[in-house]
């Protein structure tokens, strides 16, 4: 059988790579669980909690999205619509050019990721920085992030300091700290000669029109500080009925990512800058960008549009810390990415990201650390039947499902095959009749074949006195410590 | 929203009739799984009837995609398992799915309500015997260290829990937790041939964190995951001893003469 | 063009959730206390400056409530010149002495100068340690942010007792903004480390 791509690139990724991403996701994995422990007597109501508030939204976005415009537009908020990603592309231009901004400061926003903004301004003649520690580097390397949360995880600092010394930031120096000054030396002349700040958002209010936007390091507030246009580029789907809502998720979206019981700077925006105040934007402007989530949302996989992006699906998944998520092809990767990755593209392009959804061991430890609990293996399995039933073909169909089907529908059919199966024991692994069967075989050895053993000792022994039961007992299949004989 | 997995219930009567699912796995590998289920099961008074005609609970054909052959299969399962016993199965993935992933199958078909019916009356057989029956101690002994494998497939469910308080009342058992349990060992039914060198890279490293505890067997509520994890060390020349949770309980109930021997 | 695709998105919303409608259950709204969601376990103090100072330090923040305190904090520093609200300057000067200078306007061209910046926040919260600065009442946003230390100038009738407290009465300011702790990153290595953009200290001073 041939192996899925996704499968092909996590076998020839670096070791460090792979190294890198797994002691990153191990660590935000036990910080999360150790936040929500430590602070909760249980977790699990705030969890149920957290997916109600989501999928009432979504269930209700029409009214929620009129809602959030009415009320950001009586804030002084000028709202706008983007159904696709050159239509965003083409309205922050010239709101960017309508205000003489031709340097901009950009904290991370995934929804600008998904149209490849920075591309697009550069080629335009605006200048454009990614301010986030993880996405200036990002953005230096010309790399793409691989990881909603934190966007270097498939880097460790020596790759980091490369990319400051050939970038002129200081001598070859790998110790976070100093990465972290010279970080902070450059970027303040950047904040200070910028003209507009470009953010995402990672909720709206409808209740208050209120966009609230979440960072570490600051680097939103400063952009936020120092510029005098704030244009934001957020989802429709990241809107929260009413103001209250925000404590159920600004906590399990903070512990949920790094383990802490809430980020550093949370910023709730409402318009332009207070009168009075000399720092900050005298106009803001909110896109609200649909780039096929309407389609998702019409789709059986809607509950993914819950998602709050703390990234706590990917630490957990096994499969990510293998592959690591450049494997994902697309802005979202891990569990969220295998189920959002193939819905946000083209509906023509669905095929070439069908293997994501089949990415998936269905452990279903991304719902379980969810917190907005959404099902993510049910969707991957919905996603599944989707390609089956669009009969996209793929590497990993080869298995004879129609007619094992058939045999287990029919019980004589079915014991038979339980007799005759024990041909396998016999064969060497390269001569077994299926591909999966010699696969497996590769890196597994096969169990001993005792097909219909159980039901022919469950029979005999129901014979009163029967001397065939004993001599049918079967054989012990290792022996155990302190087991009598 | 689908329904979630029953985790809060109690049997409705007095209930030691019930219906014995093997599963496929047992039907074909895991023969002596299937027998100590019986041995258990009789030896806390339970009727155990076996429906000749079963055969899988469907989830290669579900979890692969094809829905379509899933449901024949799950029809034959509903139509073979009628009445209202408790089914009581010895596997936490296949009790997941018809408690679970049937109702997914069939979400959109007409017969959903009978298949929603067949779920409910699904217990993983841990389950069964500690949350069902009540059973919170069990006889015998076994001097082994055991290292607990909690199986993927019994997520949101009571048997992880279950199993570990029951086992660890068994005298002379020592239960040892490996590190980072929540990691999947990379089975995934056909996961495991269509993503190779993931499957293999996990199952890598989950045997390498139940080795690390130097156990005398690993123990599990899934025969799946024990055949993945096995069937890798085995392949590279360390042996692994694997132990269905049932096999554990039957053997601790023989050593203590409750059970005649093999 | 965007009004054509504000109803395009609209329509297709509606359109997504009409089978949802006719056929299916809308989620409900849950109703829910807010006093519900606040982590218990962080105010075993109470909702007192107590908590409040536990959980500040608890993310590397300095609770200071005397003069004496500010000024040797200060001092321990070496922060000798800093930026600090018009509307404190006078209180502040008395309090620190002639040591140390102060610039009442943020001057942009001198932003490496600036050691401290002191401003007043308008209120904390017990179960976070977090300090919230509004648009209105901060001197300076920059003056609150670009210097290595932040000193929030805060009262004693300010304290909020939790989140969702806070997120319930956020008010008319038009930005608000929650500050817990240092700015930081972990971005590599997961490698925490403190004052990125924004300070590497958040002082806390509780003034009488």
């Amino acid at each position: 059988m041939n192996p899925q791509p996704l499968d092909r690139f996590a076998e020839r990724l670096r070791p460090e790579v792979r190294q890198s991403v797994h002691l990153g996701c191990a660590g935000a994995t036990q910080a999360r669980l150790t936040a929500l422990t430590r602070d909760f007597e249980d977790p699990e109501p705030l969890r149920r909690l957290a997916a109600e508030i989501r999928q009432h939204t979504l269930d209700h976005l029409d009214t929620y999205l009129e809602a959030a415009e009415s009320s950001m537009r009586r804030r002084g908020i000028e709202v706008h619509f983007a159904e696709d990603g050159e239509t965003a592309r083409k309205l922050i231009l010239s709101l960017l050019r309508d205000h003489g901004a031709q340097r901009i400061c950009k904290s991370k926003s995934m929804a600008s990721e998904e149209i490849e903004l920075n591309g697009f301004l550069t080629r335009a003649g605006i200048a454009v920085v990614e301010t986030d520690l993880g996405e200036f580097i990002i953005q230096l390397d010309e790399d793409h992030p691989s990881h909603v949360v934190r966007p270097i995880a498939h880097r460790n600092r020596g790759d980091v300091a490369s990319t400051f010394q050939k970038h002129g930031l200081g001598d070859w120096d790998d110790r976070p700290e100093i990465i972290t000054r010279r970080a902070r030396a450059y970027m303040r002349n950047q904040y200070l000669s910028s003209h507009a700040a470009l953010t995402g958002g990672n909720f709206i209010s409808a209740e208050s029109g209120r966009l609230v936007l979440v960072t570490n390091e600051g680097n939103a507030r400063f952009s936020l500080a120092a510029s005098r246009l704030h244009i934001a580029l957020v989802g429709i789907e990241k809107i929260v009925p009413r103001d209250r809502d925000l404590s159920v998720l600004l906590g399990l979206l903070a512990r949920s990512a790094t383990g802490q019981h809430l980020s550093v700077y949370t910023e709730f925006i409402a318009g332009p800058k207070a009168p009075g105040q000399p720092d900050g934007p005298e106009a803001m402007h909110v896109i609200l960008f649909d780039n096929h989530r309407s389609t998702v949302l019409a789709s059986s996989c809607r509950e993914i549009l819950r998602c709050i992006r703390c990234g706590a699906c990917m630490n957990v998944c096994p499969v990510y810390r293998q592959a690591s998520g450049h494997a994902y092809r697309h802005v979202y990767p891990g569990p969220l990415g295998a189920v959002l990755g193939p819905l946000l593209r083209d509906p023509a392009e669905f095929p070439e990201m069908a293997d994501l959804p089949k990415a998936s061991s269905l452990c279903g430890a991304c719902q379980e650390v969810c917190p907005v609990d959404i099902p993510i293996p049910d969707l991957l399995l919905r996603l599944r039947d989707r390609t089956h039933r669009e009969k996209i073909p793929s590497s990993g169909s080869s298995l004879p499902l129609r007619e094992w089907s058939l045999l287990a529908s029919h019980p004589l059919a079915w014991r038979a095959a339980l007799f005759a199966g024990s041909a396998v024991n016999l064969l060497p692994p390269a001569l077994l009749p299926s591909a999966a069967l010699r696969t497996w075989s590769q890196h597994r050895t096969l169990p001993k074949w005792r097909g219909g053993a159980f039901r022919a000792w469950f029979r005999l022994r129901r014979r009163p006195g029967g001397p065939e039961a004993e001599a049918l007992a079967l054989e012990a299949e290792e022996l155990l410590p302190g087991t009598p004989v | 929203m689908l329904p979630r997995r029953p985790v809060n219930r109690t049997l409705p009567l007095p209930h030691k009739r019930l219906q014995l699912m093997i599963t496929c796995l047992c039907d074909a590998f895991y023969a002596d799984v299937a027998q100590a289920s019986v041995e258990i099961l009789e030896h806390l008074g339970c009727e155990i009837e076996f429906p000749e005609a079963q055969t899988c609970c469907g989830q290669p054909a579900f979890n692969s995609g094809d829905w379509e052959a899933a449901r024949r299969v799950i029809r034959h399962t509903e139509t073979v398992f009628g009445g209202n016993l408790p089914i009581v199965v010895p596997s936490g993935s296949c009790s997941a799915m018809l408690q679970h992933g049937n109702a997914l199958c069939f979400e959109r078909q007409p017969d959903l309500p009978q298949i929603v019916d067949l779920g409910r009356r699904a217990w993983e057989i841990v389950d069964y015997i500690v949350n069902g029956l009540g059973v919170r101690c069990w006889p015998g002994r076994l001097a082994a260290r055991a290292a607990f494998h909690a199986s993927c497939h019994s997520r949101g469910s009571r048997t992880t829990e279950a199993a570990s308080r029951l086992l660890s009342t068994i005298s002379g058992l020592e239960l040892l937790h490996p590190n980072e349990p929540e990691q999947c060992c990379g089975f995934g039914g056909s996961f495991a041939v269509t993503f190779p060198h993931i499957s293999t890279s996990m199952g890598n490293l989950k045997i390498e964190n139940l080795l690390a505890l130097e156990p005398d067997f690993v123990v599990s509520a899934d025969m799946s995951c024990l055949m993945h994890q096995q069937g890798l060390a085995q392949k590279q020349g360390r042996p692994l001893t694997v132990r269905h949770f049932v096999q554990v309980l039957r053997d601790a109930l023989r050593n203590g003469g409750f059970l005649g021997p093999a | 063009m965007t009004g054509d695709h504000r109803e395009r998105i609209l329509q297709s919303v509606r359109d997504a959730l009409r089978p949802l409608r006719e056929h299916g259950h809308p989620a409900p709204y849950p109703e829910y206390d807010v006093a519900s969601t606040v982590a218990s376990r962080r105010l075993t103090g109470g909702p007192s400056w107590e908590s409040f100072r536990s959980n500040l330090e608890s993310v590397h923040g300095v609770f200071l409530d005397s003069p004496a305190a500010l000024v040797s904090y200060l001092h321990s520093r070496d922060a000798q010149r800093g930026y600090c609200d018009p509307a404190l300057a006078s209180s502040v000067r008395r309090l620190l002495g002639p040591d140390f200078t102060l610039d009442t306007v943020f001057d942009r061209d001198q932003i490496d100068l600036y050691a401290f910046g002191i401003t007043k926040a308008a209120a904390a919260i017990a179960e976070t340690g977090t300090v919230i600065l509004h648009d209105t009442r901060t001197s300076s946003r920059l003056g609150a942010l670009a210097p290595w230390i932040h000193v929030a100038w805060l009262t004693r009738d300010s304290l909020l007792t939790s989140l969702g407290q806070a997120v319930s009465s956020l008010g008319d300011d038009p930005n608000i903004v929650f500050v817990t702790g240092p700015s930081k990153t972990a971005d590599v290595e997961s490698v925490i480390v403190e004052g990125v953009h924004g300070p590497g200290e958040q002082v806390v001073y509780l003034s009488d």
